[in-house]
């Protein structure tokens, strides 16, 4: 499954970038996301609670690796989750630009999915990878906007996320 | 000897139990005790198996026991590999079977993992939610091309690549034809299958009686015997102390004689380790992975032929998917292999190909079993090759067919029963004539098709003709016997699932031993019954257990003559049979009740002549040298809506010829379901398996069965060119309908669009068909 | 497939319903005709720890005509609503709809109420209910409020319910004069999942021009997608082929169709076309047919 898009966020390539890696952020966008703990530079790993309509409301432990970092241009995920209803696996790209005073993030996201969501889910596989982006797109514009409107040093996660 | 019931539309026997809820199916089966099974299976498609940790759902009230491989001890090991390859010149076969757990290693979606057994399925359902699995997942071999190239990864370590088998098979020199063809086509050809979607999925439930060591199992399958005899030496136990019992079967066309899936192989393994009944009943959803299926042939196929369409030669290269195992062995690619050459003469050959391992579940024959594939691609090569000639598509077929004296006609290569591929007998031209008169197809062509496309409307004709070999051996037998209430008792080693023989039996019984079908009762698949014979598959039932039945009635009809002619004190030649009686000629008032006479042929006392057999009873097997050749021709009309691309199928015509008729209304609804199968496998079914052997449609939601809105009634006609491989004369007819029914669907679908698309895969569907008329593809 | 374990409750009264529903919170789900809850149970997708059974409720079905609109309590069968002359008669859209919802079967059991509260995107009567801009009556402990069916569906599966809070009633209201509706679907099998449908209402003025009309789609986005465009490309013009055919072609700004196994995002958009602009020249027809 291919999860595709861009977005453009007010604020610097260096501003977005570190709202991306920080995992407070991600706790705080990703949507269900109950956990997210940077447990190496490199590595986060967290809980999600996703469920859609009638459907209970399920954990997924998930893992991100980061790779080909090259800060503040691009990125390579590596995501895998897994919970009762099946699983999640693949690699997303993130790809940062300058487009005046704001960024255009581009992401793709090549994502195998199995397990019963697979099994019986198939028909409604895309309509929520669609709202899972839609509203953790969303989100990270209403972070992005927060963050600028109170413009305050202190306001930053303690853990600033430099890679080395 | 009456003809009175052979050929008779008898209402069947056992509809009446089927249909008052009165039959027994193993779910029904309900023993004191009795505890309840689920398997975990596996979420990948392929990984490192690290762990499968089961202690929470030990300690979960109302479970019983949880079994990993490890647990298994002695016990785990691979299943046998249950058809060798025929014995093809250069064949490379690697085999490997599944096992009862997966141990070290997943390779599909499904495998099992664990197995649970609780007071209650629920409850073994809330434990398969306990057990935590670690899999390192690999990537997956999925596609057939990529899985065959340098550096793919590996189903099976030990071996080199995933190559199951190779084979070629050829006659004559198909290098010289091509050079000397007037015309050659050239085409790849994909050709999907599907599941079976049996109504009813598998099941198993066993009983170990400590007491009298005796093991009981009630198993869905198309082979009691041999999973009897299986059974037996895997656990350690005499034949003559496990009882397997195929009772009332909702369908089975082919997976179910699959033998020695995990779940066969564990539940009597766990009834006897608990001492308690233990029942497995598969849901819907375990069945897309559990239970075997049949997918992917691709093939580069070409056509040589001469100015006037007669066929020079046929080559062909095909890719076969296996699966993750290949426990069945080349049944499936040798059944292609076979068919594709069809009622034609094709004086040269050369067809070879590779079967694939992949990460998904086993595959195995499922009615058609790989002859579908062999059909379609000389179907349409025969099709493309007449559009290229400019010549009809019944003319091109009839110029090739196999003359009414070319039989018994070798084909010069190997057939699943590994004797050369010989057709017995067959007449194909009045087969042609039948279906091309009863479809009217001079006529459409020439007034109502062209009358429709000028009122805007795509309509087009499909027909194509084909053989299916069946009735192949090695044997079945039958137990004839009168009992003293004067009916008759039939057992036979094969199961059914639904081909009514408990009533075409009883009919050929009926008419040796004058008397009603209705008296005859007939047992099938319980090994206690009957314990030797191999199943029911390939469809050989009526053939092989019917003339084993035959043959049995006619001994029992030789002892009640010469019994009722002492009695009776007349020569044998003044006696017959007649309503359940033995009656002299011309003395109306001097006979015998059969059941008399059994009784007068047990005496409690006094001597007997040497040799005597006691009773009315008589055993025969019979085993044809070879599998005999059904033919048929099938032609359909269909109508294209181009802007939603959905096509309606508004007549639908079958010509067979399964040589001798024994219940023409069960061949009607054989040749009606098998119809039924044929359209869901050429417009509706298709298991979805995606790049990384995940599957997107295991439910009814989404693997799309037609229904009775969606299949015509079929028009049926017969031709009837006996076989003289059997005293009846009969060929199978079980899978008949299944097999010619995308070709013919591809063929009308085509013209219906006229000629905008060339159709060469299979299924189709709407979307596809958008596509495909999208790009407009052509070669 | 067998569901979990899970606590049920058969209540007397919709008080009584509702005081449950508040009291177990998220943890609860009513149950109403069952024919998708109860098959994710068994999937073990949906675990509710506890239904509440509506099924008891009578108050809670009906059929009611009033002059201005049409009332169907939240717990009437799908097969009440298929066989009945006064919706026949109220809100023939919806009698022309019925038999496209699933099956015969799946009709004796499914409610009104039932189907709305799932928004199923796939599903026909939030589309028809929105082409119809028919309103709901929702109860909770605190009060009743009503609210428009454009209004309610909110997203994938998505609604305006509150937690606790039941749909009781919806009204649809009477038709203009002048109105034709059609309703037109695709589906790979009869009583399938659409791959897509369209519902429509059109109305005409004294000139014959389209003075209204709401095309309401399914399969096509998150929940019934409302196609404005389509609606623009028709306002006061006269209903030729043409311009109906200019008005299916226009509902493709309006839908952002998914992709699943039977049917591509292009595929659905040419369906919508085709059978937006069925539906508008049945629809048109009626109009005709019931002045003459």
């Amino acid at each position: 499954m291919i999860v595709q898009g861009e977005y453009t966020f007010p604020g610097t390539r260096e501003a977005i970038w570190e709202l991306l890696l920080d995992p407070a952020v991600i706790a705080r966008t990703m949507p269900g996301t109950e956990e997210m703990v940077r447990v190496a530079p490199d590595r986060y790993e967290g809980r999600m609670r996703v469920g859609v309509g009638a459907i209970t409301a399920a954990e997924f432990t998930v893992s991100v690796q980061l790779a080909d970092v090259v800060p503040p241009e691009r990125y390579t995920m590596q995501i895998d989750g897994r919970g009762r209803f099946g699983f999640t696996r693949g690699t997303a790209q993130v790809r940062l630009a300058a487009d005046g005073a704001g960024t255009v993030m581009r992401f793709e996201a090549d994502l195998q999915v199995g397990g019963k969501i697979a099994a019986v889910g198939q028909r409604l596989l895309d309509s929520v990878s669609k709202l899972m982006t839609r509203q953790g797109l969303e989100s990270l514009s209403k972070e992005v906007n927060r963050r600028l409107a109170s413009a305050d040093p202190g306001s930053r996660s303690p853990n600033p996320g430099s890679l080395p | 000897m009456s003809a009175r019931w052979l050929g008779e539309r008898v209402p069947r026997l056992e509809d009446t139990k089927l249909l008052t809820g009165r039959a027994l199916f193993t779910d029904d089966v309900d023993l004191p005790g009795m505890l309840h099974a689920a398997f975990l299976r596996s979420d990948d498609a392929h990984g490192v198996l690290r762990s499968v940790d089961v202690e929470a759902a030990r300690r979960r009230p109302g479970v019983v026991a949880v079994w990993t491989a490890a647990d298994l001890g002695e016990y785990w090991k691979p299943g046998p590999a249950l058809v060798p390859p025929p014995p093809i010149a250069g064949l490379v076969f690697n085999s490997a079977t599944q096992v009862p757990l997966a141990r070290e290693k997943v390779r599909h979606v499904g495998e099992p993992l664990a197995l649970v057994v609780a007071v209650s399925r629920y409850v073994a359902e809330d434990a398969l939610d306990d057990i935590v699995v670690d899999v390192e997942p690999l990537l997956a071999v999925t596609d057939l091309e990529a899985a065959l190239a340098p550096g793919a990864p590996r189903v099976h370590e030990a071996l080199g690549g995933n190559v199951a088998a190779r084979a070629r098979q050829s006659k004559g020199d198909y290098a010289a034809a091509r050079g000397r063809a007037h015309k050659v086509i050239a085409r790849r050809f994909r050709y999907d299958r599907g599941a079976a979607a049996a109504i009813e999925n598998r099941g198993v439930v066993a009983a170990w009686d400590a007491k009298t060591e005796e093991l009981t199992v009630w198993d869905t399958t198309q082979a009691p015997i041999p999973i009897r005899n299986g059974l037996a030496a895997m656990l350690g136990l005499g034949e003559s102390q496990v009882r397997v019992v195929a009772p009332f079967i909702g369908g089975g066309f082919g997976p179910k004689i699959m033998m020695f899936y995990p779940e066969e192989v564990l539940i009597p393994w766990a009834a006897m380790r608990l001492g308690r009944p233990v029942k497995w009943i598969e849901d819907r959803q375990e069945n897309f992975y559990a239970t075997t299926q049949e997918r992917l042939q691709i093939h580069d196929a070409e056509l040589a032929v001469a100015k006037d369409g007669t066929i020079l030669g046929v080559k062909d290269r095909f890719l076969f998917d296996t699966g993750a195992y290949d426990p069945y062995g080349l049944t499936i690619p040798i059944n292609s292999q076979c068919t594709l050459l069809g009622p034609y003469a094709v004086p040269n050959y050369d067809s070879e190909f590779t079967a694939v391992f992949t990460n998904r579940p086993i595959v195995t024959p499922v009615r058609g079993a790989g002859r579908q594939h062999g059909v379609f691609v000389m179907e349409r090569l025969l099709d493309l090759a007449a559009k290229e000639l400019g010549m009809d598509r019944v003319e091109i077929r009839r110029r090739n067919f196999l003359p009414p004296d070319a039989f018994p006609h070798d084909h010069q290569i190997l057939f699943q029963d590994f004797a050369p591929l010989t057709y017995d007998s067959g007449d194909y031209g009045p087969a042609m004539d039948r279906a091309v008169d009863a479809i009217g197809y001079e006529r459409f062509l020439r007034e109502e098709q062209p009358a429709l496309r000028r009122a805007g409307r795509h309509v087009g004709l499909g027909i194509v003709s084909y053989i299916e070999g069946t009735g192949i051996g090695p044997y079945e037998g039958a137990r004839v016997t009168i009992e003293p209430s004067g009916s008759v008792r039939v057992a036979t080693g094969v199961g059914t699932q639904g081909q009514g023989h408990f009533t075409t039996f009883a009919q050929l019984v009926s008419d040796v031993l004058g008397m009603d079908p209705s008296k005859v009762q007939v047992i099938t698949g319980d090994t206690r019954e009957f314990g030797w014979g191999t199943g029911t598959f390939a469809s050989r039932g009526a053939v092989v257990a019917g003339n084993a039945v035959h043959e049995a009635a006619i001994r029992v009809r030789k002892k009640v003559l010469k019994l009722a002619s002492e009695v009776l004190g007349v020569d044998a030649g003044e006696l017959f049979l007649e309503c359940g009686s033995v009656h002299v000629k011309g003395a109306p008032e001097r006979s015998l009740r059969l059941g008399d006479l059994a009784r007068k042929a047990n005496p409690l006392r006094g001597g007997v002549a040497p040799g005597t057999e006691p009773g009315l009873e008589a055993t025969a097997y019979f085993g044809p040298e070879r599998g005999n050749a059904a033919n048929g021709v099938h032609a359909m009309i269909v109508e294209v809506d181009p802007e939603t691309c959905e096509v309606r199928i508004r007549r639908y015509v079958v010509v067979h010829d399964c040589g001798t008729v024994i219940n023409p209304t069960v061949v009607e609804g054989q040749v009606q379901g098998g119809v039924a199968m044929g359209i869901g496998n050429a417009f509706y079914e298709q298991l979805v398996w995606d790049e990384n052997g995940q599957l997107m449609n295991a439910s009814f939601m989404d693997y799309l069965l037609p229904t009775a809105l969606d299949v015509p009634a079929v028009e049926m006609r017969h031709t009837v060119t006996p076989s003289p491989l059997n005293p009846l004369g009969a060929k199978g007819v079980g899978e008949a309908g299944a097999i010619p029914a995308a070709a013919a669907f591809a063929q009308a679908v085509e013209d219906a669009l006229e000629g905008e698309i060339e159709v060469l895969e299979i299924p189709l569907s709407p979307n596809r068909l958008f596509d495909l008329l999208g790009s407009r593809s052509r070669p | 497939m067998k569901p979990p374990v899970f606590d049920y409750f058969r209540p007397a009264s919709v008080d009584e319903a509702l005081a449950l529903l508040a009291e177990h919170g998220a943890d609860a789900k009513a149950l109403a005709g069952g024919q998708s809850l109860v098959p994710a149970m068994n999937f073990r997708l949906a675990q509710p720890a506890a239904l509440v059974d509506l099924n008891g409720l009578d108050e809670l079905a009906g059929i009611g005509d009033g002059p201005a609109a049409l009332r169907l309590g939240a717990m009437t069968r799908h097969c009440a609503v298929e066989r009945s002359a006064v919706v026949a008669k109220r809100a023939p859209l919806l009698t022309e709809t019925m038999p496209y919802v699933a099956h015969p079967q799946i009709r004796n059991r499914g409610t009104v109420g039932g189907s709305l509260a799932h928004a199923d995107p796939a599903a026909e009567l939030p589309a028809v209910m929105v082409a119809s801009s028919a309103r709901f009556l929702l109860r909770s402990r605190s009060g009743e409020r009503w609210i428009d069916a454009e209004r309610f569906f909110t997203g994938l599966f998505a609604t305006a319910l509150e937690p606790g809070e039941l749909v009781t009633a919806v009204e649809v209201p009477t038709l203009a004069p002048r109105t034709g509706w059609a309703f037109e679907e695709m589906s790979r099998r009869h009583g399938d999942y659409a791959l897509v449908g369209v519902a429509c209402l059109v109305t005409l003025d004294a000139a014959g021009r389209c003075a209204a009309a709401r095309i309401a789609l399914l399969s096509v986005g998150e929940g019934p997608v409302l196609a404005p465009s389509a609606t623009a490309a028709l306002a006061g013009v006269q209903p030729t082929a043409d311009a109906l055919r200019a008005a299916a072609e226009a509902v493709n700004a309006d839908i952002d169709p998914p992709s699943d196994i039977h049917a591509s995002a292009a595929f659905r958009r040419r369906l919508a076309t085709v059978l937006t602009r069925r539906a508008l020249t049945r629809a048109v027809e009626r109009i005709a047919t019931s002045a003459s």
